[in-house]
């Protein structure tokens, strides 16, 4: 008796759960076609200090674009997250109105994203203005596909304490890695680096040594010059100058706990950095990364895509895209967030520059990434298995570091991984 | 009599309608898009109808290595699982002092949130400063890289699987508990038989059905096991880019989201109901051979 008691009260359970989740689902409002009184929903991926910028921005937009639009944010969690909803609401073709997005979330997709050349062509201040490597990522479907947004860049983030006592200077090139490194580990018994992210850091090395990364044809450095970007990277690891980032989740709390002296990871990730825990106050320093034969430094952050096909909120979604990558927005979501601006002008606004004078973390970030912004580039990631292709390597380069195999043995697993995914 | 069934049908519609549209036609669509070579869940275009999809599927080392994961877990974490609750049950039911503490304590993870349990367990198995590690060194063991040696994988995440699982079992074993007629606890007493033959001889007979259900339940649910790996490996399934602690819904999630191979992700879906259905009519076999054999005593 008991027993079926149980039984139907978890059935019961289970299906609220169920309707629970339908109902999420159905969040994109429909309204007329009228201009008067138009809501659209923008999904987007942004927390903490993030998330309360852009509800800033949002805010004001609502108050005072004159038209009657008003815009519904909807945070949906983490980028992974924010890409499987986008995924799954492709296929329901229930779509928001505008969303956050990487190019390789929508290679499924393509022809769900309104084209906004039009839009750019007759009602956009000045395209010229939009930072270059910008504009050739947000065309690599042949249009114009999105409008950049929240871009970042990965700088050096380093214990500067730590290397003033050592009479260091941050590494500008890859011999001051390894000379770094080595007075590091012999000095402080730690490793000097960490990356956040491993198939990045191998596309900054073998950009940085002449050599290519991957296209939609499969894997570009089984070259002379690819092999020796890799067996440098190796040889950093092997001697304990870089480490992994293994069980522990994130190198900001390693570095907030002094057990690694620096790390490369996103500029946005500044604030998870904390200098004043107790036996562990430090003064945070932040650089350009160090170059090597060529000069490369990384970009990331998504762009905003139109999805709706409603001509009215087509035009209150631009009219929204275009305040939010204005110069004046692009300025204040700057210094909140520690992105770095999509436009010329705003980096060369008053305020900005003031700004990066000052002496604050996301002062500091914004002069390195200020400093390194000549040698970004956008990985292009528009190719179908762009995105099986990044965690590909960055597993099995994990892996050939932890299992200390040589160069050529890992120029091969590399090459494998990512022909597997292609062919 | 007919009119009856009717009413009957009426009454159950809601339910049937909710589970029609969110059980049996995904099944069916999942079903018919493991056929599906190189689908396109989007847009919905493929390139052919074959078995493409389970050929890839087994040609998979990552696969092959999330079947055998899976089996290595259902056949630890369940028995093991219902073994120890059983007997933390047993105990919580025996009038102990704070007896409403305990059973709060033994149920809480149950109500929290596996990814919150999953950061404290990554410090409880931390290879430098974790409390397991701390525990063993104590009795001079040597630490063990239990979230950083792809050996321990499988053994941590079974660590952590029963310990989440305990709560459940725990509050339906107690329940059943409760329900045992006192009587025969006072008839033992009177016999004076020892307390490893009244837990034997009364306490698991009585809780057979609820027995039997735990272990049902648990088989289905550690087949589906997911959150667990991705909460333990933050995201990952396993260190250092090795995937020694993938499951076949670890593997499926990521055909899908991740990858974008959405025929393949249907058709590992397909080999799980297969294999849950399987494993579930099993199960049953016991129960329905003991009801024929007392069918025909009578």
């Amino acid at each position: 008796m008991k027993t079926k008691r149980l039984v139907a009260m978890g059935i019961a359970a289970v299906m609220g759960l169920n309707l629970l989740t339908a109902c999420g689902n159905g969040s994109t409002s429909s309204s007329s076609g009228s201009g008067e009184g138009v809501t659209i929903t923008f999904w987007h991926a942004m927390s903490n200090a993030q998330e309360q910028s852009l509800t800033e921005l949002t805010d004001k937009f609502n108050a005072e674009n004159g038209q009657g639009i008003t815009v519904e944010l909807v945070n949906q969690g983490a980028y992974k997250d924010l890409e499987s909803k986008l995924t799954a609401n492709a296929a329901a073709d229930t779509l928001p109105d505008m969303a956050q997005a990487y190019n390789n979330y929508v290679t499924d997709y393509v022809d769900k994203i309104v084209p906004l050349d039009d839009f750019v062509k007759n009602d956009f201040d000045n395209w010229e203005d939009i930072v270059e490597g910008y504009r050739i990522e947000n065309s690599e479907y042949g249009f114009i596909s999105g409008l950049p947004f929240n871009k970042s860049t990965y700088p050096f983030f380093y214990n500067k304490t730590m290397f003033d006592e050592l009479g260091l200077e941050p590494p500008k090139t890859w011999e001051d890695l390894e000379t770094c490194g080595a007075v590091i580990l012999e000095k402080k018994g730690i490793p000097m680096l960490g990356y956040d992210s491993m198939c990045d850091m191998l596309e900054i090395f073998l950009r940085q040594n002449g050599a290519q990364y991957v296209d939609e044809t499969g894997a570009l450095f089984n070259t002379p010059e690819g092999l020796e970007a890799v067996e440098f990277i190796l040889g950093l690891y092997e001697k304990g100058y870089a480490r992994l980032i293994g069980e522990d989740s994130y190198f900001s709390n390693l570095m907030s706990a002094e057990q690694i002296a620096g790390y490369v990871g996103s500029c946005a990730g500044v604030t998870y950095i904390v200098t004043d825990n107790e036996g562990h106050e430090f003064e945070l320093g932040v650089a350009p990364i160090a170059q090597g034969k060529y000069n490369a430094a990384y970009n990331a952050g998504t762009n905003l895509m139109m999805f709706t096909k409603d001509e009215a909120k087509q035009k209150a979604v631009w009219e929204y895209m275009k305040f939010l990558t204005s110069a004046e927005s692009q300025v204040k979501w700057s210094i909140d967030t520690g992105y770095v601006p999509v436009r010329t002008s705003a980096y060369e606004s008053d305020t900005y520059q003031e700004f990066m004078n000052g002496d604050t973390p996301g002062a500091i970030t914004a002069r390195a990434a200020y400093g390194q912004a000549p040698y970004g580039y956008v990985p292009s990631n528009y190719f179908k298995g762009a995105n099986e292709i990044r965690n590909k390597v960055s597993d099995t380069l994990t892996m050939c570091i932890s299992e200390g195999r040589t160069a050529q043995e890992t120029v091969d697993a590399l090459v494998q991984a990512i022909d597997e995914v292609v062919k | 009599m007919k009119k009856k069934s009717f009413k009957g049908y009426i009454y159950l519609a809601p339910v049937l309608i909710i589970m029609l549209v969110f059980t049996a036609y995904p099944l069916v669509r999942a079903f018919i898009m493991s056929f599906y070579e190189d689908y396109n869940a989007v847009n919905g275009t493929y390139s052919g109808i074959n078995i493409e999809n389970y050929r890839a599927l087994f040609a998979s080392s990552d696969f092959r290595t999330a079947l055998a994961n899976t089996t290595i877990y259902v056949l630890f974490v369940v028995p093991l699982s219902v073994i120890i609750s059983l007997l933390i049950a047993n105990l919580l039911n025996s009038h102990i002092k704070f007896q409403g503490l305990f059973q709060t304590l033994y149920f809480l993870p149950y109500v929290t949130s596996v990814i919150a349990i999953g950061v404290v367990w990554r410090w409880i198995l931390h290879s430098q400063y974790g409390l397991l590690n701390g525990i063993l060194n104590f009795f001079g063991i040597e630490s063990i890289g239990w979230l950083t040696d792809r050996r321990y994988s499988m053994a941590s995440l079974i660590i952590f699987a029963v310990w989440k699982s305990l709560a459940f079992n725990i509050m339906i074993f107690l329940a059943a508990l409760q329900g045992i007629s006192p009587d025969l606890y006072s008839a033992a007493r009177v016999d004076s038989t020892p307390r490893w033959r009244v837990f034997f001889r009364i306490t698991v007979p009585a809780m057979g059905p609820i027995i039997a259900y735990a272990f049902i339940m648990g088989i289905i649910n550690a087949f589906k096991v997911y959150n667990e790996v991705y909460a333990l490996f933050n995201g990952a399934a396993g260190p250092n880019g090795y995937n020694s602690a993938i499951t076949i819904v670890f593997y499926i999630y990521d055909q899908f989201y991740n990858n974008k191979k959405y025929g393949i992700a249907a058709a590992g879906s397909v080999v799980l109901f297969l294999l849950i259905m399987v494993f579930t009519m099993i199960q049953k076999l016991p129960a329905k051979i003991r009801a024929r054999k007392e069918a025909a005593q009578k």
